[in-house]
């Protein structure tokens, strides 16, 4: 997808009178601004189902995938470490019975490693659009530990954001686990505060987690709110 | 929305900051009031230029005349005080625009602030009038004080007229006032203050361009509540940190509103996280409340600029050392321990028993001559390592000697003495050292120590050596000044 399907895509959502785009959807925005986010296909039935288990490869991760569900978890839609066929199939299943027929489900390839990360834009009454960077998963609501910029952002703000957390070891090669590739994560950064700055409609943007796979970051989840 | 408001030039700042002639609009002859008050803080601080005083009523003040307009004043005016009912304040700011104002401080409040239609309407025409060609400080403010000028904000005739690198603008009156005294009884020296209220025409941005390039300020402090234009100011900051410092206290930072946020981002993004984020951006130094500001200032202002990251700390007590170690890792400073040359050369000059030569050095007892301190420094200075030099003074106990001996304590307590000592070592080694007057004797019982403090500390700052209440004050204010000039490039 490039930048003028992006538009078109978030043009469309908001004449629908949508809030959220679909973790699909977004994850497309995100690639046109060249951010790395996991291989996957959405499937709309059964039968294109097997096409997309021999293209991601075991294993994978399925969820439920529709416009205005901000949290699968919760709901019951999301399968991780599917590894075979039949266990797909009753995954599918199960999801697109939770789901109501809405939307379908999103296989994707499933990405290994500990570490994640939170990064996300918002909008500030003051300072406009501003990016986020901190420890993702589950700890970003409990220890709260992140840091803003301001959009746009240069390479050194980036860096400087990763260096502000209290947790920036985690970036660092510790337990056999490789440095994160603190280049890629600037980039990403870089990259957020250009979708706000260059696209007003956007409102909020949401990648939770960004999951370290090895040295190389992966935006596994992806939320983008718009206005 | 508030138009856009034009570039004033630099001669019209002069005109404002240090007005030959200007108008108090609004005394009355009872002597009561703002205005009456304003003029009287403007003779007592000393302020050179003519006044022009005005009042419907006429009569006069203090011997000078009233006018019974701004019309009636015989000359043109470079700069107007307002303090007259809100109704009035439009029309009044108008007759002094046509005086030739270049610009006019507005003391009255019931504008905007009220929230009220009419407050906030007349308001708006305040700023109909400033776009016309005076400038507006206020309304509902304290205005402006420029030691150079004598001009003072509202309750400042005490203020200093010695001019100084700081330049401070703030929202708030109180905390401008307060901030010029706090500063001036810790021997800050400003350039300008300006209390500007509700900001209607000139406030922090415009501001802080004009110190920015103003020759006389090295440093600029603010006290921030809210920001017109977040984009403006953050590039006016940001270029501002690139030539002088800047230290901001953001005010009503718990007060943020709660909105509807459906990610983690903009749930996280709260008025605390994301002003400390930009100011950190903008390298900003940002600052807890009051105290911190004076202190940080104080560090800006008498220290080089430059990083300091290991230090030596000098003084009294064994704790006091191991305070000092586990302080200075807070505000990441080191103390490195002396090679053991170093320190026997060291250990040599103590009193013993009870004394301690490494880093911290422990001096053992308050009663060591300032001559074998001064040896102590310069050794210490020695070392490559050390960037600067913490002297904590124990000056308190010659309350003890002044006892024994019946002479009051300033007759005993070698202070001038020991400032001429840590100047001399100072400037020899080229190692700044920064003074620590705690003082547990400030009670009632005590008022002579506390005299004696007072004639401490100005023998020190005028010396030029910094000198903070508490080793912890000094030390933060040190890590604001190494994370200002590290980031700096």
């Amino acid at each position: 997808m490039n930048k003028d399907q992006a538009l078109q895509l978030i043009e469309t959502a908001r004449k629908e009178g949508r809030k959220t785009l679909s973790e699909y959807e977004a994850k497309q925005v995100l690639t046109a601004w060249d951010i790395p986010v996991t291989r996957e296909i959405l499937v709309g039935d059964r039968a294109a189902l097997a096409g997309a288990l021999n293209a991601i490869g075991f294993p994978l991760v399925m969820k439920g995938c529709a416009a205005e569900i901000a949290h699968k978890t919760e709901k019951n839609l999301v399968r991780v470490d599917v590894r075979g066929e039949a266990e797909a199939v009753a995954a599918f299943d199960g999801i697109m019975a939770g789901l109501d027929g809405k939307g379908g489900v999103l296989v994707q390839e499933m990405i290994g490693g500990r570490r994640e990360l939170v990064m996300g834009l918002t909008r500030d009454p003051q300072f406009g659009a501003c990016v986020m960077f901190g420890l993702g998963g589950i700890f970003t609501e409990i220890l709260k530990d992140i840091s803003f910029r301001k959009a746009p952002l240069e390479h050194h703000d980036a860096m400087e954001m990763m260096g502000d957390i209290k947790g920036h070891k985690i970036l660092e090669a510790v337990r056999g686990m490789p440095a994160a590739d603190t280049g890629a994560l600037a980039d990403m950064l870089i990259r957020i505060g250009q979708i706000g700055v260059e696209i007003e409609a956007v409102a909020e943007i949401d990648l939770n987690p960004v999951i370290l796979d090895g040295a190389r970051p992966v935006a596994v989840d992806a939320l983008i709110v718009v206005k | 929305m508030a138009p856009t408001t034009t570039q004033t030039s630099p001669i019209d700042f002069e005109r404002i900051f240090h007005p030959k002639r200007i108008a108090i609009v609004g005394v009355s002859q009872e002597g009561l009031g703002f205005g009456a008050g304003i003029f009287v803080s403007l003779r007592l601080i000393g302020f050179e230029g003519e006044i022009f005083l005005v009042n419907p009523k006429g009569g006069e003040l203090n011997g000078e005349p009233i006018h019974r307009s701004v019309e009636e004043i015989p000359r043109a005016i470079d700069f107007a005080i307002i303090a007259v009912a809100a109704r009035a304040v439009p029309e009044v700011l108008e007759a002094c625009r046509l005086k030739g104002a270049a610009g006019a401080e507005i003391f009255s409040s019931g504008f905007k602030e009220l929230g009220t239609a009419e407050g906030i309407a007349l308001e708006q025409e305040i700023v109909r009038v400033a776009a016309r060609g005076i400038r507006v400080i206020g309304p509902n403010c304290f205005g402006i004080y420029c030691p150079r000028s004598g001009l003072t904000v509202l309750p400042g005739p005490d203020l200093s007229r010695e001019t100084g690198p700081v330049a401070f603008s703030s929202q708030s009156g109180g905390m401008a006032v307060d901030f010029a005294n706090a500063g001036k009884s810790v021997g800050l020296k400003f350039s300008k203050v300006v209390s500007f209220g509700n900001g209607c025409d000139l406030r922090e941005t415009e501001l802080l361009d004009y110190y920015r390039e103003d020759p006389e300020t090295g440093l600029v402090a603010m006290y921030i509540e809210g920001i017109r234009d977040g984009d403006a100011f953050f590039e006016s900051l940001r270029r501002t940190t690139a030539r002088k410092p800047v230290i901001v206290n953001k005010g009503g930072l718990s007060a943020a509103g709660r909105r509807a946020v459906q990610s983690h981002t903009a749930s996280m993004g709260g008025s605390r996280e994301i002003w400390q984020s930009i100011l950190r951006q903008a390298n900003a130094v940002q600052v807890g409340d009051m105290g911190e500001m004076v202190q940080t200032c104080l560090a800006f202002s008498l220290l080089p600029p430059q990083t300091f990251h290991n230090i030596t700390v000098l003084g009294g007590g064994g704790a006091l050392g191991v305070a000092a170690a586990d302080l200075a890792e807070n505000f990441g400073l080191q103390i490195p321990a002396f090679e053991p040359d170093l320190a026997g050369r060291i250990d040599e000059l103590l009193p013993k028993p009870g004394s301690s030569p490494g880093n911290p050095v422990d001096v053992a007892n308050p009663f060591v001559p300032p001559k074998t301190l001064k040896a102590i420094m310069r050794l210490a200075a020695g070392d490559p390592r050390i960037d600067l030099q913490i002297f904590t003074s124990l000056l308190h106990h010659y309350k003890n000697m002044a006892m024994l001996t019946g002479r009051p304590i300033k007759a005993v307590t070698p202070y001038l003495e020991l400032a001429d000592d840590i100047r001399e070592v100072a400037a020899e080694t080229g190692k700044p050292i920064v003074v620590i007057l705690s003082n547990p004797k400030s009670g009632p019982d005590h008022l002579d120590v506390v005299d004696m403090f007072v004639d401490a500390r100005r023998a020190f700052i005028e010396r030029g050596i910094p000198v903070f209440a508490e080793l912890r004050d000094a030390l933060r204010a040190i890590g604001h000044l190494n994370a200002y000039y590290e980031r700096k490039s």
